[in-house]
């Protein structure tokens, strides 16, 4: 057949539409055959809007069941956008007006891309009842606009705990990528700090899972089911109410009587800027009270903190009020050290309560000249007065002792410290918990060798030694872990992890799970040991030349026995920390206090008072104001 | 030929008579049988839509029962006339074309989704570029027969230079869509007629190139681009473009084997698939009759298109058998482009599915191709 024969030519046509047919086929095949389960997926997810609305969080409550933090509801104003539709730039200015708020605060609040277009977003909370009405009343101006009840975190005791409690805020891109699997959403509030950060995952409840069906545009056309929401669980703390705003109100008033008072060796008034107090049950580890200050509000994160607020709470100015002194903070414990040095020389043998030390309030140890913090001289002592009267010198003594003798005891005031729980965090269960640091020779070494521009000091003296005996130099521990240290004495030995969280329970107060205490190791104590360094903690508060017994004068010694110890821990340039750690009763431990404040001067000056008032209270006794003490150095 | 021989028995002063014995029942058949489902399909995009609006559902089901109805009486006209008259009357039919199409794009003329493509007379629509393509295939059959089968390269300019003028028109207002079915029409008549293979080589190139540069020169709004190219980048922007074709492929893919039954389509009821009574016609019968139902479709197609490419065989002269291929030409693109986009093979163009798609002036201008091919078919012996 010649080229020009149109028969040839259809043919040509005639392949050229089979061959579209046949991939016409093929795709179609391929689109409802093969790939039809995919494509189901996808017309699903199209049709079908699934909304997650937050269920109430548990609450908190103190040892004895006391809501420390509640929910409430809200009157809030919601905006459906989807309702409002155009007619937003008209409405907007209109409601702001209502509700008493910028035009351009609505406008932010309803561009948050945190909320479903199918959920009305909340554009003002606690709104009074007669604006709710009347916005009801003109719907028709208010399209899209609701009042609903919003359930939001309340802290009925204030700031009380704040630090411990800790507080709730928006889910952040970090905590999402790490807890996406535990079904969080983009928007969900998530526990930041304290108990609601580390029991989340009890107080957390379920969400309300509503499914809805829409058309292409978004339009709601019913729903196809909800699943109710579950509130969280409730956690009970070890924390007692009561004892918590003891010791809160008697730092508070600590740090302002530190800072009315004149500080001799600088020249200006004490700064006393922070300070913080633990109270804890040495039977088992539970904490009773755990106070930091300065404190904050924590409802002004409720519904999202604002920003200048937020920073404001961030800048040094304000000295930092979200911290957390009692684990966060890092201090050098200075003379309340010495319980650590006497276990540590009495529990070695390296002495026993018959060696003395002549204390002429100064010794030559080496080259250097060491003198008690005062000057003055305390006379021939044993390990018992040493510590009623804290003398520098018969420590300083102990410090070299143990130098001297390192191939038969080894670093004994550190391996001592260690087996206290210093060093390391305690286990508490708070975020951000601070490790403390035990200098010994080889990790300073160790330090040197791996940088020695950063750590030009290698090699470790004889007064290093000296100066931990003291609780000076590099070695620093949280107030906790001081406290902890204490309990750990005061009860026989045993070893505690800090116990702040009770139970967990369901919303009718049945027990879901207990959190018991939880031994980390037990000491051996024998009362060759225990009974003097006992001895001449108790002198502390009782003996006339006891370092803290201006502070603890008319204390009911008789039916609540106490026994404790001073610091004055030197800081750098700063006025000096002020510490005092006590137990008691004596014959039968049931409450151990620390009391740490910062440039405050002398621990039997500033510290020891607000632990008197703390431990008078416990002891059944009306509280006095606390004034600053007199006393001198220890 | 053996149908030749037969033809023979009957006297010629009964030509008329005898013609209509042969009529091409199963070219007829499946027609009708496509725009049956048309209408079935039409109903179902529009039920829950009209509903919603507050419109009465049925409105898209009679309007477009109405077409169908006016396309068999359109049909029964280009029947009856024997189609060698249309050569006659081609070069005044289109000149008419031509004269519309200058009107439509003047005041006279309405504009829908950016395109001035429409009179509208009260509630209805003319569309005057459905009936240039009628008037195109058979301009381009006239003269290519007169000039049996040598088309040197001054005619093919002559072809080329008819044809330009209403696609010029025809992209003013703008609709790329049709300009690329008349392109097709071109093409395929072209071919058949015998063109040289150089030239039709040479027509190729220069529509592919004129494509690209159409596409990146900027000629076209940028809505048109995406839409061009949303096939080939169907991630991009699911909220527009691309976004009717995800939409159409999850309406089809979501339909399986058998479909989700009539009128329970999820993508058709929740009105996901935009434009989907017109254009995205297809989705439809993926959506709710499953591959069985668009297989089935597709096969209705086939054998209209096989009957089309057999009477263009059997055609008595070469007018006859261009102006079928024309339509075959015509038909094919259309076909093809439209279900190939809904797919996601080919570009989104606003081309209606032939006797699917809701609207009358395409409706009625298809039954009007169908019965030509009749008419060549049953006259094929006289």
């Amino acid at each position: 057949m010649p080229l020009e024969s149109p028969r040839l030519r259809l043919g040509i046509v005639a392949i050229v539409v089979v061959s579209l047919f046949a991939a016409l086929l093929a795709r179609l095949w391929y689109l409802q055959v093969l790939a039809a389960p995919q494509y189901r997926t996808q017309a699903n997810v199209n049709r079908v809007r699934t909304i997650y609305t937050e269920a109430p969080r548990g609450r908190i409550l103190d040892r004895q069941g006391r809501v420390l933090v509640d929910n409430r509801v809200s009157d809030a104003v919601v905006v459906s956008r989807e309702e409002l539709g155009s007619r937003r730039a008209e409405v907007v200015p209109r409601l702001a007006e209502v509700l008493k708020m910028q035009a351009s605060d609505v406008q932010k609040r309803l561009d948050d891309k945190r909320y479903s277009p199918f959920k009305p977003i909340p554009v003002a909370t606690d709104v009074p009842k007669e604006t709710i009405i009347y916005l009801r009343e003109h719907q028709s101006d208010y399209p899209g606009v609701g009042g609903v009840q919003l359930t939001e975190r309340y802290y009925p005791y204030g700031s009380l705990g704040a630090h411990l409690l800790g507080w709730v805020g928006e889910i952040n891109g970090g905590e999402l990528a790490t807890f996406k699997k535990k079904g969080y959403k983009e928007g969900d509030s998530i526990g930041k700090s304290g108990i609601e950060k580390v029991y989340e995952d009890d107080l957390r409840g379920k969400p309300q899972i509503e499914r809805l069906e829409v058309d292409s545009k978004g339009r709601v056309l019913g729903s196809l089911g909800t699943t109710p929401a579950v509130q969280g669980h409730d956690v009970q703390l070890t924390l007692d109410l009561d004892v918590q705003k003891l010791a809160e109100d008697s730092l508070q008033q600590g740090l302002a009587a530190a800072r009315g008072s004149y500080d001799k060796q600088q020249a200006k008034h004490f700064i006393a800027p922070a300070g913080s107090v633990v109270v804890q049950d040495p039977r088992d580890g539970s904490i009773l009270a755990l106070a930091s200050n300065p404190t904050y509000d924590p409802s002004v994160f409720v519904n999202g903190i604002k920003p200048e607020l937020f920073a404001q709470l961030n800048d040094p100015a304000s000295g930092y009020p979200l911290n957390d002194r009692a684990i966060q903070g890092q201090y050098a414990p200075g003379s309340t050290f010495k319980l650590i040095t006497s276990l540590a020389a009495l529990g070695h043998g390296m002495i026993d309560t018959k060696y003395t030390v002549d204390d002429g309030g100064k010794i030559k140890i080496g080259n250097r000249i060491f003198k008690n913090a005062g000057g003055e001289a305390n006379g021939r002592v044993n390990i018992t007065r040493a510590l009623t009267v804290s003398s520098d010198v018969f420590f300083y003594t102990l410090g070299n002792q143990f130098w001297l003798q390192r191939s038969q005891f080894g670093d004994a005031m550190q391996d001592e410290a260690r087996q206290l729980g210093m060093g390391k965090k305690t286990g508490i269960a708070l975020p951000f918990e601070a490790a403390g640091r035990i200098p010994d020779p080889d990790t300073r070494k160790k330090l040197h060798d791996q940088n020695p521009k950063a750590f030009p000091n290698g090699q470790w003296f004889a007064g290093d030694n000296v100066n931990l005996a003291i609780g000076q130099g590099e070695m620093v521990v949280t107030p906790l872990q001081l406290v902890n240290a204490y309990a750990t004495f005061a009860n026989g030995g045993t070893v505690w992890v800090p116990r702040v969280g009770a139970a967990v329970q369901d919303q009718v107060g049945t027990k879901l799970r207990d959190i018991p205490p939880q031994a980390v190791r037990k000491l051996v104590l024998p009362p060759e040991v225990r009974d003097p360094i006992m001895q001449g903690l108790q002198g502390v508060a009782t003996d006339p030349r006891g370092t803290a017994v201006g502070a603890f004068a008319g204390f009911p010694f008789q039916t609540f026995p106490i026994a404790g110890k001073t610091g004055t821990a030197q800081a750098g340039n700063k006025q000096d920390t002020s510490l005092f750690v006590a137990f008691g009763p004596t014959t039968d431990p049931q409450y151990t206090v620390g009391v740490v404040m910062e440039e405050a001067g002398f621990g039997a000056s500033a510290a020891a008072p607000v632990a008197r008032r703390i431990l008078e209270s416990l002891a059944g006794k009306p509280t006095h104001p606390v004034n600053y003490a007199g006393g001198g150095p220890d | 030929m053996a149908t030749a021989s037969a033809t023979s028995v009957f006297p010629l002063r009964k030509g008329a008579t005898a013609a209509w014995r042969h009529i091409d029942l199963a070219l007829l058949a499946s027609a009708v049988a496509i725009a049956g489902l048309g209408v079935l399909m039409v109903f179902s995009a529009t039920e829950s839509k009209l509903r919603e609006q507050g419109l009465d559902p049925h409105m898209y089901l009679k309007r477009q029962s109405v077409w169908v109805l006016l396309g068999l009486a359109v049909m029964a006209v280009a029947v009856t006339v024997d189609y060698r008259v249309l050569r006659d009357i081609a070069p005044m039919l289109f000149i008419g074309a031509f004269f519309l199409l200058v009107l439509v794009l003047s005041p006279l003329g309405s504009s829908t989704r950016g395109a001035q493509a429409w009179f509208q007379f009260g509630s209805f629509q003319l569309e005057p570029s459905e009936w240039a393509k009628l008037a195109l295939i058979a301009c381009v059959a006239a003269y290519c027969s007169t000039h049996r089968g040598d088309l040197d390269g001054r005619r093919l300019a002559t072809v080329l230079g008819l044809a330009g003028a209403p696609m010029a028109l025809i992209y003013l207002q703008p609709d790329l869509g049709t300009d690329l079915v008349f392109a097709a029409i071109l093409i395929g008549v072209l071919v058949v007629a015998g063109a040289r293979p150089r030239h039709i080589a040479a027509l190729c190139l220069i529509a592919i190139v004129g494509m690209v540069a159409v596409v990146q020169l900027g000629v076209l709004k940028q809505y048109q681009v995406d839409r061009l190219t949303a096939f080939a980048n169907p991630t991009n922007d699911p909220q527009h473009s691309a976004y009717n074709l995800a939409q159409a492929k999850a309406a089809i893919g979501s339909g399986g084997l058998f479909g989700k039954g009539l009128f329970k389509g999820t993508q058709t009821n929740l009105s996901f698939v935009p434009e989907q009574q017109t254009d995205f016609i297809f989705t439809v019968v993926g959506e709710e009759l499953g591959f069985v139902g668009a297989f089935t479709l597709l096969a209705l197609f086939a054998v209209v298109v096989w009957r089309t490419w057999r009477t263009a065989t059997l055609a008595r002269d070469l007018f006859g058998t261009l102006l079928c291929v024309g339509i075959l030409a015509m038909f094919v693109f259309q076909i093809f482009e439209n279900v190939g986009m809904t797919m996601g093979i080919m570009p989104i163009t606003g081309i209606p599915l032939p006797f699917m798609s809701y609207g009358g002036s395409s409706t009625v201008a298809n039954f009007a191709a169908i019965g030509l091919v009749l008419n060549v078919h049953m006259r094929r012996f006289a």
